[in-house]
C-alpha cells in the first residue's frame, strides 16, 4: 500500500500543470476575489455615502415646555405632569431622531448639514446633497401629544430626495421610513399600556443583533476558504485520469499480474488522492495566511480544528477519487474524470457557496449545498472561523462522514474484481 | 510446463481466439507469430489469467490457471506492447515500485533492481525520468520490470515495436542470454519474421483467432520444401507483367513488393527463361534476381495468403 501511496505522490509532485491547477490558480482567484468583493463582506459603505440636508424648522424645547403647560392646565395631578413631562423630554421624537443619526453605522453613511430652507433648496436644484429632510414647526408639540395623549393629527417629517429612485434616496426614504415605523409602532404599545412602556428600548433590540453575534467573516478569509474546498475536489479527477492511463498503459494490468488485489489498488487511490487533498488545502491556507492575511498564526487550537475539518473533507475527496476511479476503470472511459472535473466541480461549488455566501438563496439551494462535500466543508470551517463550538460544525462534519461512507461503498461495488471484467 | 487446452475467447459473437493449443517445456523458446488482430494478445493475456476465456483452460505443471490465477502469476513474467511504466518516475523508482509490489524488500529489492538494470545496460541513466528515455531504452524498462521477481516464464508481446535497430539487437541478445544462460522459458510473440526466426526453437503461427500451423523452423519450411522463391527486382512497377505471371499455371504465386515480385514456384522448374521473355515483352528492365530458400515470411505467406505485416 505505501508502495502506491509513495508512487502517486512522486507522480502528482513531478506533475507542473497539475500543480499549477491545484495550488496556483486557487491562490490568484484567492487574491483577486478576495480584495474585488471586499465591500461586500466588510460593509464598505463608501459607494452609499451621502450628504442630507436638515431643516429645522421646529423647537424641540418649546414644544415640550408647551406640552407640559397643556399638561398642567388639563387639572392633572402634580405628579402625574411630572412624570408625563419627564417621559416627553426622554421620548422627543426629534430627539431620537437626531440620536438615530449619530447612530456609528448611519453617521458611517449619512452626513447630515443643519440648514435653514433656502439654503437646502438650492442644494436640491444643484444636487450637492442625496435628500432634504424637514422637521416642520410644532413637530415635538404635536408628536407629543398624539403620542402620549392621543389628541390632534400628530406631524409629519417632509423628505425632498434629489435623485428620485437612486440608490442613495432610497437608502434614506428607508431609514426615515423605518425611524416613523418604529415611533408609531412604538406609539401604538405605549398607549395600549397606558403610556407605561419606556419607548426606546425595543429599538434597540433589532434583529441585526443576531447576525452580528459572531466574528466576522472577510472577503479574503471567505474565498481563501471557498476556493481551497472547491479546487480540493480537483485531486479526485486528477487521480482518477491518472488511473485511465494507467489502464491504458497497461500498467494496471502489470500491477495486478503481482498478485496485488485490485481493492488494494482503489485503497492506494483512496489513501493517495486523501493525503494529497490535505497537503494542498495545508499550503493553500498557510499561503493564505502568508500572502493576504487571511488567518493569523497565533491560536493553535484554531489551526487543530482547521486541519480536523481538513482531515475529513480530505477523506471525502480520497473517496471521490475513489469512486472516478472506480468508474473510469469499469467503463475504460476517461470521459468520466473530464465531466467530474469540468461540470460537476463548478457546479459543487456554485451550490456549496464557494463563488458567493448562499444564505440568501432559497431553502432547497442551501440544502444541496450543505451536501456537496465542498459546502460541508466550508460551512464548518466558516463556523469554525467565526468561533463557533465544536458541537455547531458537527453537522457539517457528519454530513461530510456519511457522504464519505456513502462514497467507498459505491466505490467498492462499482471496481471491477473479477478478470472477466477487468480488460 | 505451460499449455492451453482449446483456448476460446468470443467478444460480441466473434471469436477472437479459437480452440487454441499450445505448450511450452521448459527453458524452451517459442514463437508466437501472426498478423495484427490475430488473436496473440488475447492469448496471452488469458495465459496470464488478466480476462478469462470463454472456453478451454491454461494449465501450468498440469495445475488449471483458471482455478488457481496466483499461481502462475509468482512465475510468469509478462512484457506488454504497450510501455506499461510510468513516465514521471525514474527508471529506478518505476523498477523499485514493481519490486515492491511483488514482495521484494530492503537489499534484496535493491540488489535486484540493479542486477536488472546492468542486464539492460542502463545502469548510467537509472536516475534519469523515464519519459526522457529512447524509445528502446523504454522498451528496455518494460522488460526490466516483468524479470524483477525472477520469473521462469517470461512472455513477451511485440516487445521490439517501434525501436531502432541497435536497439532491437540488445533487446534480443538479451532474450536469448535470458533463454540460454539463466533457462528461463520465452513465449516471444512478433510480427518480425527474423527475430522469431533468430530466438525461437518452436513456432507457432496464428491467423484469425487460430493457430494454422505449429512446429520447430525445419518442420515449418519443409511445407514449403518443394518451393521456392524467385525474387525478381525492376525499376518501376509492371501491372501488366503482374497480369500475365499470375496467369502462368507454373507460376504458384506472384506477390508485388516494392519495384519488383515474389514469384513461387515448384523447386527446379526452369522458369527463369520465360521470365526474362515477359519483362522484355513489357519493357521492363530487371535489375537484379534471386532465387531464395523458403523463410518463414514465405510460410506465413504460403498458409495465409497475406503477408505478416499487411
Amino acid at each position: 500500500m505505501l508502495s502506491f501511496i509513495l508512487k502517486d505522490l512522486k507522480i502528482m509532485a513531478r506533475d507542473r500543470t497539475e500543480l499549477l491547477v491545484l495550488l496556483l490558480m486557487p491562490l490568484i482567484l484567492i487574491g483577486i476575489l478576495g480584495f474585488a468583493l471586499r465591500g461586500m463582506f466588510e460593509g464598505n459603505t463608501a459607494a452609499l455615502e451621502m450628504e442630507v440636508a436638515l431643516v429645522q424648522l421646529d423647537d424641540e424645547e418649546a414644544g415640550i415646555e408647551a406640552f407640559i403647560e397643556d399638561l398642567e392646565e388639563s387639572g392633572a395631578p402634580d405628579e402625574q405632569v411630572q412624570a408625563l413631562g419627564n417621559a416627553a423630554r426622554d421620548i422627543s421624537p426629534s430627539r431620537l431622531l437626531m440620536a438615530m443619526f449619530e447612530n456609528d453605522e448611519l453617521e458611517e453613511i449619512i452626513a447630515i448639514v443643519e440648514t435653514d430652507q433656502e439654503t437646502a433648496e438650492s442644494y436640491v436644484r444643484n444636487e450637492e446633497v442625496a435628500a432634504v429632510l424637514t422637521i416642520p414647526e410644532h413637530f415635538t408639540y404635536d408628536s407629543l401629544r398624539k403620542m402620549m395623549l392621543d389628541e390632534g393629527e400628530g406631524s409629519s417629517l417632509a423628505l425632498t430626495v434629489t435623485e428620485y429612485g437612486s440608490l442613495r434616496a432610497s437608502i434614506f426614504n428607508d431609514v426615515i421610513s423605518q425611524f416613523v415605523r418604529e415611533l408609531n409602532f412604538e406609539t401604538a404599545i405605549a398607549q395600549a399600556y397606558g403610556g407605561g412602556l419606556p419607548l426606546g428600548e425595543e429599538a434597540e433590540t433589532g434583529g441585526r443583533e443576531s447576525a452580528t453575534a459572531a466574528d466576522p467573516v472577510s472577503s479574503m478569509q471567505y474565498y481563501a476558504l471557498g476556493m481551497a474546498v472547491m479546487f480540493v475536489l480537483y485531486v479526485s479527477s486528477t487521480l482518477s485520469s491518472k488511473a485511465f492511463v494507467e489502464k491504458k498503459q497497461h500498467v494496471f494490468y502489470r500491477i495486478l499480474l503481482t498478485g496485488t488485489h485490485p481493492v488494494t489498488y482503489l485503497s492506494g487511490k483512496f489513501i493517495s488522492a486523501s493525503l494529497i487533498a490535505f497537503l494542498q488545502l495545508a499550503i493553500l491556507f498557510s499561503l493564505s495566511a502568508i500572502v493576504f492575511q487571511a488567518f493569523t498564526f497565533h491560536s493553535i487550537n484554531f489551526w487543530l480544528g482547521m486541519a480536523g475539518i481538513s482531515a475529513a473533507l480530505s477523506l471525502c475527496v480520497g473517496a471521490l477519487a475513489a469512486l472516478l476511479t472506480a468508474l473510469v476503470v469499469r467503463y475504460n472511459n476517461d470521459a468520466i474524470s473530464s465531466i467530474f472535473s469540468g461540470g460537476v466541480v463548478s457546479l459543487f461549488a456554485f451550490v456549496g457557496g464557494s463563488f458567493f455566501p448562499t444564505d440568501n438563496m432559497p431553502a432547497f439551494f442551501n440544502f444541496i449545498g450543505s451536501w456537496t462535500p465542498n459546502g460541508a466543508g466550508l460551512a464548518a470551517y466558516v463556523q469554525w472561523l467565526q468561533g463557533y463550538e465544536t458541537s455547531v460544525i458537527m453537522g457539517s462534519l457528519l454530513r461530510i462522514a456519511v457522504a464519505t461512507v456513502i462514497i467507498i461503498v459505491v466505490s467498492l461495488l462499482i471496481f471491477p474484481r473479477r478478470r472477466s471484467t477487468i480488460v | 510446463m505451460l499449455e492451453t487446452e482449446e483456448l476460446r475467447k468470443v467478444y460480441k459473437g466473434t471469436a477472437a481466439v479459437d480452440s487454441v493449443n499450445l505448450f511450452l517445456e521448459k527453458g524452451e523458446s517459442v514463437g508466437l507469430l501472426g498478423p495484427n488482430g490475430a488473436g496473440k494478445s488475447t492469448t496471452i493475456s488469458m495465459i496470464a489469467s488478466l480476462i478469462a476465456p470463454s472456453a478451454g483452460d491454461v494449465r501450468l505443471n498440469g495445475k488449471s490457471v483458471l482455478k488457481h490465477p496466483n499461481e502462475i502469476r509468482k512465475v510468469l513474467g509478462i512484457v506488454p506492447q504497450e510501455i506499461a511504466l510510468y513516465p514521471e518516475l525514474t527508471a529506478f523508482e518505476n523498477l523499485k515500485f514493481f519490486g515492491r509490489i511483488y514482495g521484494l524488500k530492503g537489499e534484496a529489492l535493491s540488489r535486484r533492481v540493479q542486477e536488472v538494470l546492468k542486464l539492460l545496460g542502463l545502469e548510467d541513466r537509472q536516475k534519469d525520468l523515464v519519459k526522457t528515455y529512447s524509445g528502446g531504452m523504454k522498451r528496455r524498462i518494460n522488460i526490466g520490470a516483468a524479470l524483477l521477481h525472477q520469473p521462469e516464464i517470461l512472455i513477451m508481446d511485440e516487445p521490439t515495436v517501434g525501436i531502432d535497430p541497435q536497439s532491437r539487437s540488445y533487446i534480443l541478445d538479451t532474450v536469448r542470454k535470458l533463454n540460454e544462460e539463466k533457462g528461463m522459458t520465452v513465449l516471444y510473440t512478433s510480427h518480425y519474421m527474423e527475430e522469431v526466426e533468430r530466438l525461437c526453437d518452436r513456432v507457432y503461427i496464428m491467423d484469425h483467432g487460430k493457430v494454422i500451423a505449429s512446429g520447430t523452423k525445419d518442420e515449418l519450411k519443409s511445407i514449403l520444401s518443394g518451393e521456392e522463391a524467385i525474387l525478381v527486382e525492376m525499376d518501376r512497377d509492371y501491372p501488366g507483367l503482374v497480369k500475365e505471371l499470375e496467369a502462368d499455371e507454373a507460376i504458384l504465386q506472384t506477390i508485388e513488393i516494392d519495384k519488383g515480385l515474389k514469384l513461387i514456384v515448384p523447386k527446379g522448374s526452369r522458369l527463369l527463361g520465360k521470365i526474362f521473355q515477359a519483362a522484355e515483352r513489357h519493357g521492363a528492365q530487371i535489375s537484379n534476381i534471386t532465387v531464395q530458400v523458403p523463410t518463414l515470411e514465405d510460410v506465413f505467406l504460403h498458409l495465409t495468403g497475406r503477408k505478416l505485416r499487411d
